[in-house]
C-alpha cells in the first residue's frame, strides 16, 4: 500500500530536480514553438473579435490554473474562485485610477493582496474538507458578490472606494504605454500568462507538487509521513489567489470597464465545470477550459447559437467528465485521438491491396 | 435606530422568508440523508416544473391539472436523474455527487432561458387559490399561501424525521446513504428503496417550486440559484439535522429581514444567509476537522 | 459497480447528441425563440385598424429590393432575466418590410444583431466584428446595459452616428448617440414629476442596484428639491428574492401622504407590486409610480383592478391602446406580418424598434450616390424634425455633445387590464440639470406636434 517512508524522502527531496531527459526537453520545445506562433502568429491571422476572445481566454486561463492546482493537485474544490478573481480586479482597478504606478508593479500588487485575501479566507476553512470546503467557499463567494454590488468597482472617483455613481462619463481604466492596442495587449496577456504558468509548474515539480500529491492521495497518510498539511494547504490557497489576483489585474486592462453584474456567483459553477471538462490535473487542462469559457461562446455567438446551448453543454460536460473520465479533455483526448489513429491504421492495413501486405 | 414598532412588520416577513429557505433547505437534507447526495438542482427542478405549470395554465389548461404536471415533472426528472447517475457514482466523494448534480442544474437552466423567454419583458407569475388574506398581524397582512408554505416545511421536518427513524423504507434509505454495499447483502432492495427517496425528493422540489413561484417569483435564475441561500440553513446543521435546518433557515429569514430598516446595513442583508453559514461552519470546526469524505463516512 | 457506468455513459452521449442536433436545426438565430409556443404571449394582438398595408414602408409596394444591400448593426442585451432582442427583432421586421416594397432605392437593408451577455469584452469584441467584418455603415437600435459606456470612444473615432434606446448614461450625454426612449434617469423624472404634481409630501425613490444608480437618481433627487419635498433614494439587488420585507420598507418610508416610485424591470417591479397587494399595503401611501418599463399590458393584466388608478407609469411612446394614428396602425400591421420572433407582441419595447427603424429609413432615403459610413451617418446626424408617430415631440439628431430628444412623456395607468392614458404629452422639467443643458445646446428643438 503506501509506504510512508518512500512519502516522506520523495518529498524532502531538493531543487533543482536531477537533469531534465529528452522527453522533458522535447515537450519544452513544442511549448515554445506554441507560445511563439501565438505570440506572432495569431495576431496576423485574427479578426480584433477574435482577438479581444483570445485575451479574454489568456485571462481565464489563469484563473482556471489556479482553480485546477486546488482542485488537479491538492483536491480542494471552490467555488468561489471567480469572487477572488473579482477582487484582484477590483485592486487593480484601483491602483489604476489612484496611481501612476507601471503596470506590472499593478499586477504584482494586485495579486499579492488578493494572495493574501485568499489565505485568510483559507486559513479558517483548513479545517473543513471535501463537501464542507466546497461549501464554505460558496457562502463566502456569495458574501463577497454582495460586498462588491454595494461597493461596486473603481471607476474615476475619489475615497477608498473610487467609485462616482453619478458619473456621466466613466473614464475607461487604462493599459501598458507599451500595449495599447488590442493586439499588443493581447501579446501582453498571453506573456504574464505563460509566466504564471512557469510559476506553478515550478511549484508543482518542487517540493510543494510532491507535498500535494501526497495530501491529495491521503491526508492521514502525509501527515505521518511528516508533512506539514496546513502549510501546504495554505501554500496552494495563496498560490491560486495570486494567480488569480494576477489575472484579475490583466482583465481589468483588457475590458477599460468593470462592473459588479460581471462576476455572478454561476460563473464559479461555470468555471469549475469547464476546469473539470478540460481537466484539472493537467497544465493544458487550463488552456481548454479557458477556451471552452471564453473562445466557444465568441464562436456560438458568429454563427448564430444562443449561449443558453453553452449553458446546456457544459452541464453534459460536468456529468461525463464525472461518471466518465475524471481526468478531462486533457487527459481524455490524446487517449481518444490515439485509439482513433490506431482504428484508422488498423483500418488501412485492411484495405491495403492485399499484393504486397501478406505474408 | 428604527423602533421596535418599525421592527414588527418585519418579523411577519423574516418569517415568511424563512419559511421559503426552509422548503428547498428542507428538501435537500432529506435527500442527502437517504441517498448521500446533496440535490443542488432542487430549486432548477421545481423552476422548470412551475413554468411548466405556467405554460399550461396559460393555455387554458385547469390550475390542479398544471399543478399535477409540474410536481410529476419534478419527480419523474429527478428519479431519471438518481436512477442513472447514482450508482455510477455511488462510490465516490459526497463532494463528486454534489457538483454532478451542478451538471444539472446548468442543464436545466440553459434549457429554461431557452424554452421561456424574457425579450419582450414579459412577467410571469403563478397565483395560487390560497393568495386571499387569511389573517392580519399587526398592520400586515398573510396569506393563506405562507401558511401553507410555512405548514409544508413543518410537516415535512416532522414527517420525514418520523420516517427516517420509524418506517421501516425510512430505515432502509438511512442504512443506504451509510453503506450501499453493505445495505445491499443484508437483504434490502437497494434499488427500489433509493428510486423511492429520488422519487420522494423530486416531488418534494415539484411542489416547493409552486409554492417559491407564488411566494418570491416565477423567474428561472432567482429560483434555481435560491437553493444557494437554502444551502446556508443546511450548512448551520451540518447537513445533519432536519429539525436544526428548519430552524435555521427561519433565523436566517428573520435577521434578513430585521437587518432591513436599519439604513447602514439595509443593503447588505443579502449577505445574512452566507455570514452566518460561514460563521457557524468556522465556530463548530474549531473543536474537530470536519469533513464528509469516503474515509470518515 | 462498473456496469453502471455504461448505463451513465449512454445517457449521457444520447443527452449530448440531442442537444447538438437540436442546435444545429436552431442556429438560425432569431428564430430560435419565436419556435416555442410556450414562450409567445400575444404576439400577434388583434389589430384595431389594419386598413392600412404594410407596402405604406416603403416606397414600391410590393417589388423586392434586390441590389446590393446596405449592412447595418445592432447590439442588445440577450440573458437570463434581461433581454432586449424584440427591440431589435422589431427593426428588424420593419427593415423586411422595407425590402419587400422597394428597399432603398431598390438596396435591401441587411440588419446584423449581436447579442451580449453584459460582457464588456464581448460588447467591446461585438462592435469590433460589425465594423471589421461586417462592414456595417450604421448602427441602430443598441439597447444594452453597458454598450454606450464601452463602445461610445470607438465610435466616435470611426464617425458612427448611433441611434439606440438607451440606458447607460452615456447615451444621453455623448455627440455620437441619440436616443428614441428617455432612459432610466429622465423617465424617473417623469414618474417621480407626475407623483410631484400629485402635491404628495414625500417620495420614496427605489431602483434597482444595476450600474449608474447615482446618475438615475439625481434627477429625481433635483426635482424633489425643487419642489421642497423630502426624498428617500434606495436600491434594491436585483433579482429581488424577498419583495416582502421590500415592500414593506418602502411603504413604511413613504407615509399615508407619501408616493413610492419604482424604477425596475418589469418582472421585479411586478413582484413588488404584488408583494405589496398581498401584504395589503397598496393603499397605505397615496400613490404609486413607476419608470417606462411598467408600461406593458402584461403588468396591467398581472396587477388587476386594486391598482386602477393607483399606479402611474411613465410612457415614453404613445400608448397604443389610446393612439390611432397611422404609424401606429403601420407599427401593428407590420408586427402582425413580419414580426413573428417579437415574443412580447405590442409594448414598448417593439415600439421603440419601430421608431428607430422608422428614423434610419427615413435617413436612408435622403442618402444620394453610394452607402458608406461617411455618407449614411451624415444623413442620419442631419434628422431632423421628424414626426415618428410614435413620440409627444419630433425628433432630431442634430450636431450637439449631448441628446435627450425624447423629453416629453405621457403618464399611463392600469385600467382593467389595460393601460390608459392618465396625462397627455407633458415636458420632463428642466429643473433637471443634464435635461436643462440639452434644451440650451438644442436651442427649441423640442416642440410638440
Amino acid at each position: 500500500m503506501l509506504d510512508v517512508a518512500d512519502l516522506s524522502a520523495t518529498v524532502r527531496q531538493r531543487w533543482p530536480p536531477r537533469r531534465p531527459g529528452a522527453r522533458t526537453l522535447a515537450r519544452a520545445a513544442v511549448v515554445a514553438v506554441l507560445l511563439l506562433f501565438v505570440l506572432l502568429g495569431l495576431p496576423q491571422l485574427l479578426s480584433l473579435y477574435y482577438i479581444d476572445a483570445m485575451t479574454q481566454v489568456a485571462v481565464y486561463s489563469m484563473v482556471a490554473l489556479g482553480l485546477g492546482v486546488l482542485v488537479g493537485r491538492v483536491g480542494l474544490v471552490s467555488l468561489g474562485q471567480v469572487a477572488v478573481l473579482a477582487i484582484g480586479a477590483w485592486v487593480a482597478a484601483r491602483l489604476l485610477f489612484a496611481t501612476s504606478m507601471p503596470y506590472p508593479v499593478v499586477l504584482l500588487v494586485a495579486g499579492l493582496i488578493t494572495m493574501v485575501a485568499g489565505m485568510l479566507i483559507g486559513l479558517p476553512a483548513l479545517r473543513l474538507r471535501g463537501l464542507y470546503l466546497a461549501l464554505i467557499t460558496l457562502m463566502l463567494a456569495g458574501a463577497i458578490t454582495v460586498v462588491l454590488k454595494n461597493v461596486n468597482f473603481p471607476n474615476g472617483g475619489h475615497g477608498f472606494t473610487g467609485y462616482n455613481g453619478s458619473s456621466v462619463h466613466i473614464p475607461p481604466i487604462r493599459r501598458p504605454s507599451v500595449a495599447s492596442g488590442d493586439p499588443a495587449y493581447f501579446r501582453y496577456a498571453v506573456v504574464v500568462a505563460a509566466l504564471m504558468f512557469l510559476l506553478a509548474a515550478a511549484h508543482i515539480r518542487t517540493r510543494p507538487g510532491r507535498a500535494w500529491a501526497a495530501i491529495r492521495q491521503s491526508e492521514p497518510a502525509a501527515l505521518a509521513a511528516g508533512i506539514n498539511t496546513t502549510l501546504y494547504k495554505l501554500w496552494a490557497f495563496a498560490l491560486a489567489s495570486f494567480i488569480t489576483g494576477v489575472a484579475g489585474g490583466v482583465l481589468a486592462g483588457a475590458v477599460h470597464y468593470l462592473y459588479s453584474i460581471g462576476f455572478p456567483p454561476q460563473d464559479s459553477i461555470t468555471l469549475l465545470a469547464v476546469v473539470l471538462m478540460g481537466g484539472a490535473y493537467s497544465l493544458w487542462g487550463a488552456i481548454i477550459a479557458a477556451l471552452l469559457l471564453q473562445l466557444l461562446p465568441a464562436l456560438l455567438n458568429n454563427w448564430g447559437v444562443s449561449a443558453d446551448w453553452l449553458t446546456i453543454l457544459f452541464g453534459i460536460g460536468v456529468l461525463q467528465v464525472l461518471t466518465t473520465a475524471p481526468a478531462g479533455l486533457a487527459d481524455q483526448a490524446p487517449k481518444d485521438l490515439a485509439r482513433l489513429g490506431r482504428l484508422l491504421l488498423a483500418l488501412a492495413r485492411r484495405l491495403a491491396p492485399s499484393g504486397g501486405a501478406a505474408k | 435606530m428604527p423602533s421596535w414598532q418599525d421592527f414588527q412588520p418585519f418579523i411577519v416577513s423574516g418569517l415568511a422568508l424563512g419559511g421559503v429557505y426552509a422548503l428547498s433547505g428542507v428538501g435537500m437534507v432529506v435527500l442527502y440523508q437517504a441517498t448521500g447526495v446533496v440535490y443542488l438542482a432542487f430549486g432548477a427542478v421545481g423552476a422548470m416544473g412551475a413554468l411548466i405549470a405556467w405554460s399550461l395554465i396559460h393555455a387554458g389548461v385547469p390550475g390542479w391539472a398544471g399543478w399535477l404536471v409540474c410536481v410529476a415533472f419534478a419527480g419523474v426528472v429527478t428519479l431519471a436523474y438518481g436512477m442513472v447517475f447514482g450508482p455510477a457514482l455511488a462510490k465516490r466523494d459526497p463532494l463528486v455527487k454534489a457538483v454532478a448534480t451542478l451538471g444539472l442544474t446548468l442543464v436545466l437552466f440553459g434549457l429554461m432561458d431557452l424554452l421561456w423567454t424574457t425579450s419582450g419583458g414579459q412577467s410571469r407569475g403563478i397565483t395560487l387559490p390560497t393568495d386571499n388574506p387569511a389573517f392580519m398581524i399587526g398592520q400586515i397582512q398573510v396569506t393563506w399561501t405562507q401558511v401553507i408554505g410555512l405548514g409544508v416545511g413543518v410537516a415535512i421536518t416532522v414527517g420525514t424525521g418520523a420516517f427516517l427513524r420509524y418506517i421501516k423504507l425510512g430505515t432502509a434509505m438511512r442504512a443506504m446513504a451509510n453503506d450501499r454495499e453493505i445495505t445491499a447483502t443484508l437483504g434490502v432492495p437497494v434499488r427500489r428503496v433509493e428510486a423511492a427517496a429520488w422519487l420522494g425528493c423530486g416531488v418534494l422540489a415539484g411542489a416547493a417550486g409552486l409554492l417559491l413561484a407564488d411566494l418570491v417569483a416565477l423567474d428561472a435564475t432567482t429560483l434555481t440559484f435560491l437553493v444557494i441561500s437554502s444551502l446556508a440553513a443546511t450548512l448551520i446543521a451540518r447537513l445533519r439535522s432536519i429539525t436544526l435546518t428548519f430552524g435555521a433557515a427561519l433565523l436566517i429569514g428573520l435577521v434578513h429581514d430585521l437587518l432591513t430598516p436599519i439604513q447602514s446595513l439595509s443593503t447588505y442583508n443579502d449577505m445574512t444567509p452566507f455570514v452566518l453559514a460561514a460563521a457557524a461552519l468556522l465556530v463548530i470546526s474549531r473543536r474537530r476537522v470536519m469533513t464528509r469524505s469516503r474515509e470518515e463516512a | 459497480m462498473r456496469e453502471h457506468a455504461p448505463r451513465a455513459r449512454a445517457a449521457v452521449a444520447l443527452a449530448a447528441a440531442i442537444g447538438m442536433l437540436a442546435a444545429g436545426c436552431s442556429s438560425s438565430g432569431s428564430s430560435s425563440t419565436s419556435s416555442t409556443p410556450a414562450s409567445t404571449q400575444s404576439a400577434t394582438s388583434s389589430p384595431s385598424s389594419t386598413t392600412v398595408s404594410t407596402s405604406q414602408c416603403g416606397t414600391k409596394a410590393g417589388v423586392a429590393a434586390t441590389g446590393t444591400p446596405i449592412p447595418v448593426g445592432g447590439i442588445v442585451t440577450d440573458q437570463p432575466g434581461t433581454s432586449f432582442t424584440d427591440i431589435a427583432f422589431m427593426a428588424k421586421a420593419y427593415f423586411a418590410c422595407v425590402n419587400a416594397n422597394g428597399g432603398i432605392n431598390g438596396h435591401p437593408i441587411n440588419y446584423i444583431i449581436e447579442k451580449e451577455q453584459t460582457n464588456p469584452a464581448q460588447i467591446a469584441a461585438e462592435a469590433k466584428q460589425l465594423v471589421q467584418s461586417d462592414h456595417v455603415v450604421a448602427i441602430v437600435g443598441n439597447t444594452s446595459i453597458l454598450e454606450c459606456t464601452i463602445d461610445h470612444a470607438y465610435w466616435e473615432k470611426l464617425g458612427f452616428d448611433i441611434v439606440d434606446s438607451g440606458i447607460a448614461p452615456e447615451c444621453y450625454s455623448t455627440s455620437n448617440s441619440a436616443a428614441v426612449n428617455m432612459g432610466p434617469r429622465y423617465s424617473s423624472d417623469g414618474a417621480v414629476q407626475y407623483a410631484l404634481s400629485q402635491h404628495v409630501s414625500k417620495v420614496v425613490f427605489d431602483q434597482s442596484n444595476v450600474p449608474g444608480t447615482g446618475y438615475i437618481g439625481a434627477g429625481p433627487a433635483a426635482l424633489a428639491a425643487a419642489a421642497h419635498v423630502p426624498i428617500v433614494q434606495l436600491t434594491e439587488n436585483v433579482p429581488i428574492s424577498d419583495a416582502n420585507s421590500v415592500a414593506i420598507k418602502e411603504v413604511d418610508d413613504a407615509g399615508p401622504n407619501g408616493a413610492v416610485v419604482l424604477n425596475f424591470t418589469p418582472p421585479e417591479a411586478l413582484i413588488i407590486l404584488q408583494a405589496a397587494q398581498k401584504l395589503g399595503l397598496e393603499d397605505r401611501v397615496k400613490l404609486w409610480g413607476c419608470s417606462t418599463p411598467c408600461n406593458t399590458d402584461f403588468l396591467a393584466q398581472s396587477l388587476g383592478p386594486k391598482w386602477n388608478s393607483k399606479l402611474f407609469v411613465n410612457a415614453e411612446l404613445a400608448p397604443p391602446d389610446s393612439t390611432n394614428s397611422a404609424s401606429m396602425s403601420l407599427y401593428r400591421a407590420i408586427l402582425h406580418q413580419y414580426g413573428t420572433s417579437v415574443s412580447g407582441g405590442v409594448g414598448s419595447f417593439s415600439q421603440m424598434g419601430f421608431t428607430e427603424a422608422e428614423i434610419l429609413v427615413h435617413a436612408l432615403e435622403s442618402v444620394t450616390g453610394s452607402y458608406t459610413v461617411q455618407s449614411v451617418n451624415a444623413a442620419i446626424k442631419g434628422v431632423s424634425g421628424f414626426n415618428t408617430g410614435m413620440l409627444c415631440q419630433l425628433w432630431s439628431y442634430g450636431s450637439y455633445p449631448m441628446h435627450i430628444p425624447n423629453n416629453e412623456d405621457w403618464t399611463v395607468t392600469p385600467d382593467n387590464g389595460k393601460m390608459t392614458t392618465a396625462q397627455g404629452c407633458t415636458q420632463i422639467s428642466s429643473v433637471d440639470p443634464q435635461i436643462a443643458a440639452y434644451r440650451k445646446v438644442a436651442g427649441v428643438a423640442a416642440t410638440a406636434p
